[in-house]
């Protein structure tokens, strides 16, 4: 039996991997690492696990993900390059751009300095905690500013992370496209932006295929590395897609099967 | 040409740099982080040399990198440096001997480290240097609680070395255990083991010039690497070449080499 290695944190576990834990015990044998019980030992890497799953991006989950990576040929999905980029706003923005991906565009300046362009969206740079974009917005001289709480909580307290601000170009849609990346298939949703309804549960629906989409999420998630990913685009009056956020450990319990398909496909991808 | 420096404070070595092209007909902007914005405005410089390893600027240097800027040195090669565990796998691919690394939560380490693993020393995960470094001698010494995850190295009791190179020439000080590279050494006349790991680490990355931190363990004689830096300030550099002159002369050949 193939044995699958979860590498996680008690939030992703007792929140988003249930149903996945679920299914992948009936076609697996599945270990549990837990960022929050386990030590590494970076001279210890006697793993006997056929693949890797990554559900978390905590420090300690990158660092054993290095640690298997550098001293052992298991594949891990997705990996620690993939991952850092991913939850990092400014890096991945670099990233996706140089690959061609239409991004909004971006800046980081010092604290209390405009940005190159009217309306905009302040976010944290790094995205790694879980908790979900509170934004405050406000409407100056007739332009949009949104500020996203996580962003000030960055750089303010007494050991703020950063002395700058991550500033995103805003860009007018009416709706926010959600695209699903599990290997080779893509699932597409759409849903109206949070900034109109917060609950995008609530108004996100299943469509059809759009090309278009079909070849970004591709070169997006080739670029960055990712094998499983969601990506958030929002178009624009012009009709462009804009790649405005990248995930590397998305829930996908929101599409049907979701779990199945992210087992069977993590068995298929395992060290033969 | 127009050179920016990317640099957290103007200290002395960058205003030395500064002078140096400045003297060479070059026009050079030191940017501190009051003065940093990272967008387009930064592309009117031809390069930028990559003085700070502060996240920001690590930021900056890849943001150049993707827009066809030079950065000397090399954004990656400085963010290994910077990251204790890129830094290890590093080093050990090189057939570099480091101090075994443990990484875990305040209750972790005390369940499953053995008695045999101490002493420790804890270090920011990103950083260089001695800022933020503790030691510990037992598990009583595990009694600050931090939410945080502890990176932990094995501390090698013995005889702490600061070794500098700039291009070929080399610069070996003995210094105090755990005291920053500002603090008093003593040259020492040759050791050609260190030379020999500075010698490999240089040509592993191509740099220009660095500085590794070594410790000769007393009880066994083997020689640790316990820190790398990509652009140290050279305070304790004790040959005749001067470091400002030298290095920036490096990073101009350097940029005509790039350019080609």
């Amino acid at each position: 039996m193939i044995k699958i290695g979860l590498i996680t944190d008690n939030y992703h576990l007792e929140k988003k991997s249930i149903q996945f834990l679920k299914y992948a015990n009936t076609i697996s044998d599945v270990s549990i690492y837990l960022e929050e019980d386990y030590m590494i030992d970076f001279s210890n890497y006697n793993f006997d696990e056929d693949i890797f799953f990554v559900k978390a991006k905590g420090d300690l989950v990158l660092n054993l993900v290095k640690l298997i990576e550098k001293e052992t040929t298991i594949p891990v999905i997705n990996s620690s390059r993939s991952i850092s980029l991913a939850f990092n706003r400014f890096l991945n923005s670099i990233v996706l751009r140089k690959a061609g991906i239409q991004v909004p565009n971006f800046s980081l300046n010092p604290v209390g300095q405009s940005p190159p362009f009217n309306e905009y969206i302040i976010k944290n740079i790094i995205d790694k905690e879980n908790y979900a974009f509170n934004p405050q917005i406000q409407k100056k001289e007739g332009y949009l500013r949104v500020v996203d709480i996580r962003a000030i909580d960055e750089s303010s307290g007494n050991y703020p992370k950063y002395t700058h601000f991550y500033f995103q170009d805003f860009i007018k849609s009416k709706w926010e496209y959600k695209v699903y990346l599990i290997g080779d298939d893509i699932f597409y949703f759409k849903q109206l932006p949070v900034l109109i309804n917060p609950d995008k549960m609530k108004s996100r629906i299943k469509i059809e295929k759009i090309p278009e989409l079909t070849e970004i999420a591709y070169n997006a998630t080739e670029a960055m590395g990712l094998k499983l990913s969601s990506m958030d685009f929002l178009k624009s009056k012009d009709g462009k897609f804009f790649l405005t956020d990248i995930n590397s450990s998305p829930n996908f319990n929101y599409i049907k099967n979701g779990p199945k398909i992210i087992g069977d496909y993590l068995i298929k991808q395992a060290k033969i | 040409m127009n050179i920016g420096i990317l640099s957290k404070k103007k200290g002395k070595l960058i205003r030395e740099i500064r002078k140096c092209l400045e003297n060479n007909g070059h026009r050079v902007k030191i940017f501190t982080l009051n003065d940093l914005f990272v967008n387009e405005m930064l592309l009117n410089k031809d390069f930028y040399i990559l003085k700070s390893k502060n996240l920001l600027y690590l930021y900056a240097g890849y943001f150049l990198e993707a827009n066809m800027i030079p950065v000397i040195p090399n954004t990656n090669t400085s963010y290994v440096h910077k990251d204790r565990v890129e830094s290890y796998f590093s080093m050990k691919n090189l057939g570099l001997l480091c101090p075994k690394i443990f990484m875990g939560t305040l209750k972790t380490l005390k369940s499953q480290l053995k008695e045999s693993s101490f002493p420790l020393i804890s270090k920011p995960i990103f950083g260089s240097g001695s800022k933020g470094v503790k030691v510990y001698n037992s598990f009583q010494d595990f009694n600050t609680p931090t939410e945080n995850y502890l990176y932990l190295e094995n501390f090698i009791k013995g005889t702490h070395y600061l070794a500098y190179f700039i291009e070929n020439e080399i610069c070996i000080c003995e210094k105090r255990p755990l005291s920053n590279e500002h603090q008093a050494t003593e040259l020492i006349k040759s050791d050609k083991e260190i030379e020999k790991y500075l010698i490999k680490w240089k040509e592993k990355y191509n740099l220009l010039f660095g500085h590794l931190d070594l410790v000769r363990e007393t009880k066994t004689n083997k020689l640790y690497v316990v820190d790398a830096g990509t652009f140290p300030e050279f305070s304790n550099w004790k040959c005749d070449t001067d470091p400002a002159l030298k290095i920036s002369d490096l990073i101009l050949n350097k940029y005509h080499e790039v350019r080609k």
